[in-house]
């Protein structure tokens, strides 16, 4: 009693409905519900953040800093990263810009064909986009080389920030989209009254309007880019980034010394990017000050509205001609060279060699796709009505899995669990990463995914939540149930839209992400997406696309049993609008 | 205070030195300060004030969603400060209605049954009958959003009654109304309140609806307890400036008591002496104030002697409303059943009548 009440009078609760109930005993429920999420978040994220910082600092390391800082090579690795982090962020939002203005004010038909084209590449694998990149545009593109004849190098920046771009802007598309949306057409309608022409409102009213989301926008697409090492992997060539630099010298030159400290020199901006996009720009979006928006939107119908449209339908040409690739790639012998039909690559995939990655990652991705999607409600539920003080950091703790790279992880991940944790002759933990690792590293690949899953049902569901009237839990129960009952009755079935678009998006997260995972697979345990890298870097592009176009159907599957087993619709705007605040499409 | 366990009975509300602190940053802030209060079984009580003056704190811990920093609440002589929500006797109607949306309207008034794990039928038939008798019968399988405001409020009202509840809660659930539903709402509530015999706390900061509804009313400010009584008692013997100024409108007038005795002083007042009720407070040649209601103030046209002068003049149908410039300031004066066309403009020297027999002197704070 004296300690619940010490942290009432502590808490900086408003005298109006504070949404926290004051409750004098915790509910075992409660209790038990913040035991395991903590468990799980210290297990999967802090312990192995924790030992890249103490192997990043260690006295072995310390020397490294210097030698970095004075390295030609290593500080132009410094600068790659930054560099393709920029032009990604800024292209990425152009597009997603030009999408959202196509969208919400121009008069022009095929609107909802470029919605679709612009959601895409949520659901479709990594390596897709770039290694389709590479059979259209490379050095021996069919429309490069092919159709012009020319001899273009694909591979390094321009190529990079070209998929990273084509990647990554869907996240900038769907929060623009939403926010254009919600910018009240009173607004406009008052500056036309003024006798404002529609550039001149586009440019002192809407524009200054969207500005902090725009913003936003670029910083979450530069973390995007900067955590990338899918990408890099595949159309690097000799331009090389830290994440790549780190994978390298994990897989290549066993120097988790050094993979340490790469890390922390990714992880630093990432984070800090992140956090900048989430404390402080977030709170300077404003669409609209006033109640509803009311009247409709005025649809640009003059000329100008033919070029600007002209670019998009231009764009989603360029990507409908890779996810054609893609899936053409896959039925053919060698795309564009031996054009033909082949089921070669699907038997192999589904039949041969496939098989066991095909069965291991749609039943790991299966297990902890529950387990995050629940796991993110509860933290939520947490961190809105639950928590008072300690709210903020366990929504920050529980968004860890997005704000920090991959590869951060991934390298978190063998620097802690490779080796047993023993203490004396006691193994108080074996070892869950590498040739030995129990289950075949199973148990570390669900655990990676459960984290770099979460904080996408977290974020929906904290926003459900903070939507919902704490009155009608208070209602249930004034009327004599118990917590948990109102959780089961009341603010779950209420939040079941946020919690199915949580589980969707957890799912296709688990089965596209890359960066984490391709330092925890062995030989026992085989991950779809660390196959198609492989394929994709053996040349075996006929493969690599079998995988991706098994893959996406996979994620759809999922989408549709996921919207069976809790009815109700998740569609895929649904499944896709909330990422965008959350950030994050496809895994790296 | 009955400690009484029977049905009947039941209901006695007290609230002991209950006081409330949050702390926003560094400083604490009162929000409810030493509040004693007793409710009678049965009794139908209002918390009355404005905006932040702690009323809805008060109910808020009566129903156990926030805890007392200290003091104790205590019903039919059990102290409730361990006992959560769930577990008090009580059903609240929110401002919002609260209705799960999830729902059907039966749904919805089935909930408070289930808990207490009533058998099927019998949930059944308590929710046929709740729907009769509110005027529900036939929308039970409606959804909460397909009603009107009139129609949630009813599923609100009776969602809360069904459970028996020993008390009622009432967190101004007829702001979100249109001013001629929240006049017919007010009517049931009461009708159904003095029916069921529930002993009932209401907040609002609506002076019509407190009036209208209650047996006593409590009127609070900045935390603390102005006063309680009838409606009648806080309209023509406010125990303060505040309750004078906040119920009702009011004419404050600066005078020194020359006598005071039995209840009553002798003041100067506009150039005439008047002998009004006062305050036990009042002592004779410190300064008081006389409130004088606007109807208990008569105009009439007068060139010499005069008053004042009418600044401004407004004419609302039932009453015409003057503002009048005096020596000791303007007054407000209303006129009850005014003739339009024998309005007095704006500039008219008038003399005042004050009725004394309906004006009280307090102390000036």
């Amino acid at each position: 009693m004296t300690a619940a009440a010490s942290e009432l009078t502590a808490a900086p609760a408003p005298p109006a409905p504070s949404g926290k109930t004051g409750r004098v005993r915790r509910s075992p429920y409660v209790i038990g519900a913040v035991a395991i999420s903590v468990a799980v978040v210290v297990l999967g994220s802090l312990i192995p953040l924790a030992m890249i910082l103490k192997t990043a600092f260690s006295a072995e390391a310390l020397p490294r800093y210097g030698e970095f800082v004075t390295s030609w090579a290593d500080l132009s690795i410094l600068r790659n990263t930054l560099v393709l982090g920029v032009l990604v962020g800024v292209c990425g939002t152009a597009i997603g810009f030009l999408f959202a203005f196509v969208q919400t004010r121009l008069d022009v038909p095929f609107k909802r064909f470029l919605h679709v084209i612009a959601l895409v590449p949520i659901v479709s694998p990594p390596f897709a986009i770039a290694t389709a990149t590479i059979v259209l545009y490379g050095r021996s593109g069919i429309i490069t080389s092919g159709l012009f004849g020319l001899e273009y190098d694909i591979y390094g920046l321009d190529g990079l920030t070209f998929v990273l771009s084509v990647s990554f802007f869907p996240v900038a598309y769907l929060s623009l989209v939403g926010m254009m949306r919600a910018l009240d057409p009173a607004l406009e309608e008052a500056a036309m009254d003024m006798s404002a022409s529609r550039w001149r409102i586009f440019r002192t009213v809407q524009l200054p309007l969207l500005a902090p989301g725009l913003a936003a926008a670029v910083l979450l697409l530069f973390v995007e880019a900067l955590a990338d090492l899918a990408n890099p992997l595949v159309l690097g060539g000799d331009y090389t980034v830290l994440a790549s630099r780190a994978y390298l010298a994990v897989t290549g030159e066993f120097d988790t010394t050094s993979a340490a400290v790469y890390s922390v020199i990714l992880l630093a901006p990432a984070v800090a990017m992140f956090m900048a996009q989430r404390y402080w720009l977030s709170g300077k979006v404003r669409t609209t000050v006033t109640g509803k928006p009311a009247g409709s939107v005025h649809l640009i119908r003059g000329w100008a509205r033919w070029p600007i449209a002209g670019a998009a339908y231009l764009i989603a040409l360029v990507i409908l001609s890779l996810y054609a690739t893609v899936i053409l790639g896959g039925f053919t012998e060698v795309f564009g060279v031996n054009n033909k039909f082949t089921l070669r690559h699907f038997r192999e995939v589904l039949f041969g060699q496939g098989q066991q990655a095909v069965g291991d990652t749609a039943l790991l991705a299966a297990i902890a796709t529950p387990i995050a999607g629940l796991l993110g409600v509860v933290i939520a539920w947490l961190v809105v009505r639950q928590l008072r003080a300690t709210a903020g950091w366990l929504d920050f703790i529980g968004t860890l899995g997005i704000a920090v790279p991959g590869t951060v992880y991934g390298i978190g991940y063998v620097l802690a669990y490779r080796t047993d944790w023993e203490i004396g002759p006691f193994t108080l933990l074996p070892s869950l990463v590498g040739g030995t690792a129990v289950l075949g590293g199973s148990l570390a690949i669900v655990l990676s995914f459960v984290i770099r899953s979460m904080p996408a049902g977290q974020r929906t569901a904290v926003g459900a939540l903070a939507q919902l009237h704490p009155s009608i839990e208070q209602a249930s129960a004034d009327l004599g149930a118990s917590q948990a009952t109102t959780f089961r009755r009341v603010t779950l079935p209420l939040i079941r839209p946020a919690l199915l678009t949580g589980l969707c998006y957890s799912f296709a997260r688990c089965m596209t992400t890359v960066s984490t995972v391709v330092f925890l697979v062995t030989p026992e345990t085989k991950i779809m997406t660390s196959q198609i890298l492989n394929a994709s870097n053996n040349g075996r592009y006929g493969v690599a696309f079998a995988y991706c176009t098994v893959l996406t159907v996979l994620v759809l599957l999922a989408f549709g049993a996921i919207r069976l087993i809790l009815g109700g619709t998740a569609a895929l705007n649904r499944v896709a609008a909330p990422m965008s605040t959350t950030r994050r499409v496809r895994g790296e | 205070m009955a400690v009484d366990a029977g049905t009947s009975g039941a209901g006695a509300l007290r609230l002991e030195q209950l006081r409330k602190t949050f702390n926003r940053g560094d400083e604490a802030v009162v929000a409810v300060e030493d509040v004693e209060l007793e409710v009678e079984p049965g009794e139908f009580i209002t918390l009355l004030g404005p905006s932040g003056c702690g009323k809805t704190t008060t109910l808020r811990m009566v129903a156990g969603f926030e805890q007392p920093t200290s003091g104790h609440v205590r019903l039919d002589g059990r102290v409730l400060d361990t006992v959560p929500p769930q577990k008090r006797p009580m059903a609240m109607v929110f401002q919002s209605f609260a209705l799960f949306p999830h729902m059907s309207v039966a749904q919805n008034i089935a909930y408070g049954l289930q808990m207490k794990k009533l058998s099927r039928s019998e949930t059944e038939e308590a929710v046929n009958l709740a729907l009769t008798s509110m005027n529900l019968a036939g929308m039970g399988s409606r959804s909460p959003h397909e009603l009107s405001g009139g129609q949630q409020q009813r599923v609100a009202l009776a969602r809360a009654l069904v459970v028996q509840p020993t008390l009622l809660l009432f967190d101004e659930p007829l702001s979100n109304l249109d001013a001629k539903l929240r006049g017919s709402m007010r009517a049931e509530i009461r009708r159904i309140q003095r029916r069921l015999g529930i002993t009932s706390l209401f907040v609002t900061h609506d002076q019509d609806e407190a009036m209208s509804l209650s047996d006593r009313i409590v009127v609070m400010n900045k935390g603390r307890i102005e006063q309680v009584g009838t409606a009648g008692e806080i309209y023509l013997r406010p125990a303060s400036v505040f309750v004078a100024d906040f119920v009702g409108r009011a004419n404050f007038l600066e005078v020194s008591p020359q006598r005071v005795e039995n209840g009553k002083a002798a003041v100067h007042a506009l150039g005439r002496d008047l002998v009004a009720e006062c305050h036990e407070d009042v002592r004779v040649g410190e300064s008081a104030y006389v409130v004088v209601r606007p109807e208990s103030v008569t105009l009439a046209a007068s060139a010499d002697p005069a008053d004042g002068t009418v600044l401004n003049s407004v004419f609302y149908g039932t009453t015409a409303e003057y503002e009048i410039e005096t020596s000791a300031g303007t007054l407000i004066a209303s006129e009850p059943s005014p003739d339009p066309e024998r309005m007095l403009p704006t500039g008219t020297h008038v003399r005042v009548e004050i009725d004394a027999s309906r004006s009280y002197v307090l102390r000036k704070p």
